[in-house]
């Protein structure tokens, strides 16, 4: 009655996996080549708010021209009622430096210090001078303005004249 | 000696290694590009002197409250989408024509052989300066950038290719006030229709002039600097320069 044949004791046959690596080197290349290597991942929260026309800042990672400025509210939050507590809402992260007290979060002359100690640092691998090193400034949507004022006042102390505003490039229309 | 068979070596486990790499490439890489507009702080300077006054025309105001709320030329604004309609009209209302009766910054017209006479004056008194012992080192860098501008003026013009070269008046400047409780959020919306504005202006005159478009000319000029796109963008910027004063919030 049947008409599919019962397929007797035949084992499946093998998938030949003789390619798998050639598939899994090619996706490798594809990320090396397409992704940028990731800074620290900042203690506080930033949501960035969008703009259009923004400049790529890739080239000047690529050059170590930049620097990056975290602004939002801390992500623990405990931490963050504590800080609210004493009237700071929002707070700076500087990449790699490791902060424990209220005045080292949001101490201006940590600003000063930080980027001068950053660019000491690179200083033989770029040809630039600090005022062209960008300090890109990464804020959360909800971040007072002043703050932001601050931070240029604080860098035109030490004649870092390059300051970047992040936003999310968004395609409007 | 005999012949051995070369045993053959066992790839099997090529595809964890290359997993294993690109595992590690997930994890420590991110896709998403970092974009900013970049703006320059002034040097700090420490002078008595009041700088001369601007005339309200070359300022093109935008104001906003510690609610968020905007004004632009003296004007209450609601959708802050519209921000760069202002600007655009800001640089163009005069353009083609000046008007002494609106409020709009003049543009001057300046003819080949007028740029090479300033060249010359600029290179004289470049060299004057250079000649005269104790100058201050300041000054002469300043005349220096002077001669430099013209030059930049006089390959403009012949890129233009028309008798005169259209020129905002050189006090003519965007300027952001702000105050200190002003949400980020709109701080980054203005500077993003700014951007937009003189992308807008720069594009379309980009069009008209060289037949493509502003992006395809900066994209070209990252990739190779050789050609001649550094002259194509210096006059763009000489058509519709962006300079932008953010003014530091005092409240």
């Amino acid at each position: 009655m049947s008409k599919f044949k019962k397929d007797g004791g035949k084992p499946a046959p093998g998938i030949n996996t003789s390619s798998l690596p050639d598939i899994v080197f090619m996706l490798l290349f594809f990320f090396m080549v397409a992704t940028t290597s990731k800074e620290t991942d900042p203690t506080v929260k930033v949501v960035k708010p969008t703009g259009v026309e923004a400049a790529d800042m890739t080239p000047y990672k690529q050059r170590s021209e930049i620097d990056f400025l975290y602004l939002g509210k801390p992500l623990n939050a405990a931490r963050a009622a504590r800080y609210r507590s004493i009237g700071m809402e929002y707070m700076l992260f500087m990449d790699n430096v490791v902060q424990s007290t209220p005045d080292d979060l949001y101490s201006t002359n940590a600003i000063r210090n930080w980027k001068s100690d950053k660019f000491e640092a690179k200083k033989s691998k770029i040809t630039k001078g600090i005022e062209s090193v960008i300090t890109c400034v990464k804020a959360d949507e909800g971040a007072p303005t002043g703050t932001i004022f601050d931070i240029r006042k604080e860098l035109q102390k030490i004649d870092a004249l390059s300051i970047a505003y992040a936003v999310d490039g968004e395609i409007k229309k | 000696m005999a012949k051995r068979d070369i045993p053959e070596v066992n790839a099997g486990s090529m595809a964890d290694i290359a997993f294993l790499l690109l595992i590690f490439f997930l994890v420590t890489t991110t896709m998403d590009k970092d974009k900013a507009y970049v703006r320059n702080i002034p040097k700090l300077i420490s002078t008595q002197d009041v700088p001369p006054p601007i005339e309200p025309r070359n300022i093109c105001a935008i104001k906003a409250n510690a609610q968020n709320q905007l004004m632009v030329r003296g004007e209450y604004m609601q959708n802050p989408d519209e921000i760069s309609e202002k600007i655009v009209e800001f640089y163009q209302k005069n353009e083609i024509k000046n008007d002494g009766l609106n409020s709009f910054p003049m543009y001057s017209k300046i003819s080949k052989k007028d740029i090479e006479i300033s060249l010359d004056q600029a290179i004289e008194q470049a060299e004057a300066v250079e000649n005269t012992p104790d100058a201050l080192a300041t000054i002469i860098e300043f005349k220096q950038r002077q001669v430099a501008e013209w030059e930049k003026k006089l390959t403009a013009i012949e890129m233009y290719g028309k008798e005169t070269l259209p020129e905002i008046h050189f006090q003519a400047h965007i300027r952001i006030e702000v105050m200190k409780a002003t949400k980020y959020e709109l701080f980054a919306k203005i500077q993003s229709e700014i951007e937009e504005a003189i992308y807008e202006l720069r594009n379309d005159s980009s069009m008209k002039i060289f037949g493509e478009s502003y992006k395809n000319i900066l994209s070209r000029y990252s990739m190779d600097e050789k050609l001649k796109d550094k002259e194509k963008i210096d006059l763009l910027k000489i058509l519709y320069p962006d300079r932008i004063i953010e003014v530091t919030p005092k409240v």
